[in-house]
C-alpha cells in the first residue's frame, strides 16, 4: 500500500490533491471556515472513495494550522467509511453501520485498524465502538476534531463520530500509543464528586481536587491551567495509564479535558524526558515493522503546544518523519482503543 | 363471542405496548450501577487504608530487619574485639619467650661466669700456697744467712788470731758477712713483697667471694623471674580462654540472630506476597473503574433510545 500527503497553506484543496490518484481511503484535515466547501470538493473529485474528515492541523514535517491537508491510501487498501451519528446521546442506535462496515471490510487484528474522528462525547463513543471492535481484535486510533463536526464519504455530519475500517492489503497494521509523562511522587487519589457529563473532578480522597492539586505543585488557580503541561493527571487503568488534561478551575472543583469517573483511580504525573521517549517509540516502531508502508499519527494539541514551547516540534517530525511516509493531525483528544486519553500520542503503522 | 371477557381499554393497550418497562429497567440498573460505584469507592478507599497500612507494616518490618543487621554487625565487632585478646596474648606469649630465650643466655652466661670465678679461686688457693711455700723457703734463706752471718764473725775472730795470716781470710769473712747482710735484707724485701702479694690475694678472693654471692643472688632474681614469666603467659592463656568462651557466647548468640532473621525474611516474603495481592486487587480496582465507565456509557444511551424508539412507535 502507499499513502499520499498533500497540503495547501492556503486551504486550496485542489492544490492539497493534486498529486493524489486512485485512492482508496481519504481523510481530510480541513479548517473551520472552509470545512464543509471542501469536504464536498473532496467528495467530487474522488466520488465513491470512502472518506472522513473533521476540522484539525495536519502535519507531515511542519504543522499546517489554518490550511487544508489530505491523507489517504491507495495500491493495496481496503476500506470502508461511516459515521455514528448522535453521539452526545446514543451513538449506539447507528453501530449496525460499523458492524456491517468490518464485516464488507472482512479483515481481522492482524491487517485491519479503525480510524475514527469524533465531534464530542469521546468515551462514550469508544466505548460504543470497542464493543464491535473487540469481537474480531481490531484495534482503533483516533482524535477528537474541532467544531462538534465530522464528515463522512462526502456528507457533514454534526453531533457524529466518523470513522474509516482499513484493512491494509499488503501486510500487517499495529497501533501505538506514547505516554511522554511518569508518575510524580507517590500519590495515589480514588476520584468522586466527579460530572461526568461536564468532566468534572469533584474530589480526591474525599478532599477538594483544586486543593489537593495546588497543596502538592505549590501553585495559583491561575497557575493550574498551565501547569497541566507538566504535570496532568493520570487515570490508572491496570498497566496502563490515561493521561488526562486540566482545562478549568470551577470553585473548588477542576474541569477537565475528558470525563472522570467516581471510583477512578487517579496520580499526578510529571513530564519525562520526552526526547528520549520519543526516540524509543521510533526505535520500537523500527523494530517491529522492518518494512513501513504508512504512518498515520495523533498528536494531542497541548503536546504540540508543549513541543513547540520546548523548541522541539520540527525535530520530532522530522525523526518520526525518517520512519518513511509519516502523516498524521493535531487532535483534541487521542484514541486508543476504548481509551480516550489527552496529551499523549498514538498511532497506527502499516506494513 | 365476548362473552366472559373483559375487552381491553386502549389506555392498557397503550401501556402493555410501551417501551417504559425498558426505560425502567435502564434507569434501575443506572441505580444499581451508581451504588456499585459508591461501593467501589468506599472498596478502594478501605484498600488504599489496607496497602497504606501494610506499607508501614513492611517498613516497621524493614527497619527492625535493619536492627537486627546492625545488632549483627555489633555482635561481629564484639567478636572481632575479642579476637584481640588473642593478637594480644600472641604478643606477651612471644615477648615472654624471647625475655625468657634472653633470660636462659643470661643464666648460662652467669654459670660460665661461677666456673670462672671457681677455677679463680683455685687457682688463688694454689697461688696462696705457693706464696707460704716461698715464706717457708725465704724463713730458710734469713736462717742460713744468720748462720752464715754467724760464720763469717767467727772467722773475722779467728783470722784476727792468726795475725797476719788470716788477714786474707778476715777480708773473706768480711765478705761473706756482706752477702750474708745482703741476703737477708734481700730476703726481707721478698717477705715484703710476698706479704703484700697475699695481703692483695686475699682482699681478690674476698670480691670473688662477694662477686660469687652476688652471682648467685642473680640467679635466684633469673630464677624468680622466669617463674613471673610463666605465670604471666598462664594469664595471657587465661584471657584466650575468656575470649573462646565470649566467641562462643558469640557465635550462639549470632546463630540465634539468624535463626530471627531467616523468620524475618520468610516473614518478609509473605508480606511482599501481600503486597502482590493488594496491588493486584488494586490494578483489578482500577480496570473495574473502567468498566463501570463503559457500562455507564452504553446504559446512558437507553434512555434516549428508548424515547427515540418510542416516537417512531
Amino acid at each position: 500500500m502507499k499513502q499520499y500527503y498533500g497540503m495547501s497553506r492556503s486551504g486550496n484543496l485542489a492544490e492539497a490533491i493534486q498529486g493524489l490518484h486512485s485512492p482508496q481511503f481519504i481523510m481530510l484535515l480541513s479548517n473551520d471556515i472552509q470545512f464543509e466547501e471542501h469536504v464536498a470538493a473532496l467528495e467530487k473529485a474522488f466520488p465513491g472513495v470512502p472518506s472522513i474528515g473533521c476540522i484539525g492541523m495536519c502535519y507531515l514535517t511542519d504543522v499546517v494550522e489554518h490550511g487544508v491537508g489530505v491523507i489517504a491510501y491507495s495500491d493495496g487498501v481496503t476500506a470502508a467509511a461511516n459515521v455514528l451519528e448522535n453521539v452526545s446521546t446514543m451513538p449506539v442506535k447507528y453501530i449496525k453501520r460499523l458492524e456491517q462496515d468490518i464485516q464488507a471490510v472482512g479483515g481481522s487484528s492482524r491487517d485491519t485498524v479503525c480510524i475514527d474522528f469524533c465531534a464530542g462525547n469521546d468515551a462514550c463513543v469508544l466505548t460504543t465502538i470497542h464493543t464491535v471492535l473487540q469481537r474480531r481484535g481490531i484495534s482503533l486510533v483516533g482524535g477528537t476534531g474541532d467544531q462538534s463536526k465530522v464528515s463522512a464519504n462526502g456528507r457533514v455530519y454534526p453531533d457524529a463520530v466518523a470513522y474509516g475500517v482499513v484493512r491494509n492489503q499488503t501486510g500487517r497494521v499495529k497501533t501505538y500509543k506514547e505516554n511522554i509523562y511518569h508518575q510524580l511522587g507517590n500519590y495515589r487519589f480514588i476520584a468522586s464528586d466527579t460530572d461526568r457529563a461536564n468532566y468534572i473532578l469533584g474530589a480526591l480522597n474525599g478532599k477538594p481536587a483544586k486543593q489537593v492539586y495546588k497543596d502538592i505543585l505549590h501553585v495559583t488557580d491561575e497557575e493550574i491551567l498551565t501547569r497541566t503541561f507538566q504535570n496532568p493527571f493520570g487515570k490508572i487503568n491496570g498497566d496502563d495509564t490515561c493521561i488526562i488534561s486540566i482545562k478549568d478551575v470551577q470553585g473548588n472543583a477542576l474541569a477537565c479535558f475528558r470525563q472522570v469517573n467516581d471510583s477512578d483511580v487517579l496520580i499526578l504525573l510529571e513530564l519525562g524526558d520526552y526526547q528520549a521517549i520519543t526516540r524509543n517509540t521510533i526505535k520500537q516502531i523500527c523494530q517491529d515493522f522492518p518494512r513501513r508502508s504508512a504512518i498515520f499519527s495523533i498528536n494531542c494539541l497541548f503536546r504540540y503546544k508543549l513541543f513547540s514551547e520546548h523548541n522541539y516540534m520540527q525535530t520530532y517530525l522530522r525523526d518520526m518523519a525518517a520512519l518513511g511516509c509519516h502523516a498524521g493531525f493535531v487532535g483534541y483528544g487521542e484514541h486508543y482503543n476504548n481509551r480516550f486519553v489527552n496529551q499523549s500520542m498514538t498511532c497506527v503503522v502499516f506494513e | 363471542m365476548l362473552f366472559g371477557k373483559k375487552r381491553r381499554e386502549p389506555a392498557q393497550v397503550r401501556e402493555e405496548k410501551s417501551l417504559y418497562p425498558v426505560l425502567h429497567v435502564a434507569g434501575s440498573l443506572q441505580e444499581y450501577q451508581k451504588e456499585l460505584v459508591k461501593k467501589e469507592v468506599a472498596s478502594l478507599w478501605e484498600l488504599n487504608m489496607v496497602g497504606r497500612a501494610f506499607a508501614g507494616v513492611v517498613k516497621e518490618a524493614d527497619q527492625f530487619q535493619t536492627k537486627l543487621q546492625d545488632l549483627g554487625l555489633s555482635f561481629a565487632n564484639i567478636n572481632q574485639t575479642a579476637e584481640q585478646f588473642n593478637q594480644v596474648r600472641g604478643a606477651v606469649a612471644q615477648t615472654v619467650t624471647e625475655a625468657q630465650s634472653q633470660m636462659e643466655e643470661l643464666g648460662q652466661t652467669s654459670m660460665q661466669v661461677q666456673q670462672s670465678f671457681n677455677e679463680m679461686s683455685e687457682t688463688f688457693s694454689q697461688l696462696q700456697a705457693a706464696v707460704r711455700e716461698i715464706q717457708q723457703c725465704m724463713g730458710k734463706i734469713v736462717s742460713i744467712a744468720d748462720q752464715t752471718n754467724i760464720l763469717a764473725i767467727n772467722a773475722s775472730i779467728e783470722a784476727a788470731r792468726a795475725g797476719e795470716a788470716g788477714k786474707s781470710f778476715a777480708v773473706v769473712a768480711a765478705q761473706v758477712k756482706e752477702l750474708a747482710r745482703e741476703i737477708k735484707e734481700l730476703a726481707g724485701e721478698v717477705d715484703t713483697g710476698i706479704n703484700d702479694v697475699e695481703s692483695s690475694s686475699s682482699q681478690l678472693s674476698s670480691r670473688i667471694l662477694t662477686s660469687q654471692e652476688t652471682l648467685g643472688q642473680n640467679t635466684d632474681i633469673l630464677a624468680q623471674a622466669d617463674e613471673s614469666f610463666h605465670r604471666i603467659t598462664e594469664a595471657a592463656e587465661g584471657a584466650v580462654s575468656v575470649q573462646t568462651e565470649i566467641a562462643g557466647v558469640i557465635q550462639v548468640s549470632q546463630q540465634e540472630l539468624q535463626t530471627l532473621r531467616q523468620f524475618f525474611d520468610r516473614i518478609k516474603d509473605q508480606y511482599q506476597e501481600v503486597v502482590v495481592h493488594i496491588d493486584t486487587a488494586s490494578r483489578m480496582g482500577t480496570t473495574k473503574s473502567a468498566m463501570f465507565e463503559d457500562m455507564e456509557n452504553m446504559i446512558a444511551q437507553i434512555p434516549p433510545l428508548v424515547k427515540d424508539l418510542e416516537r417512531d412507535i
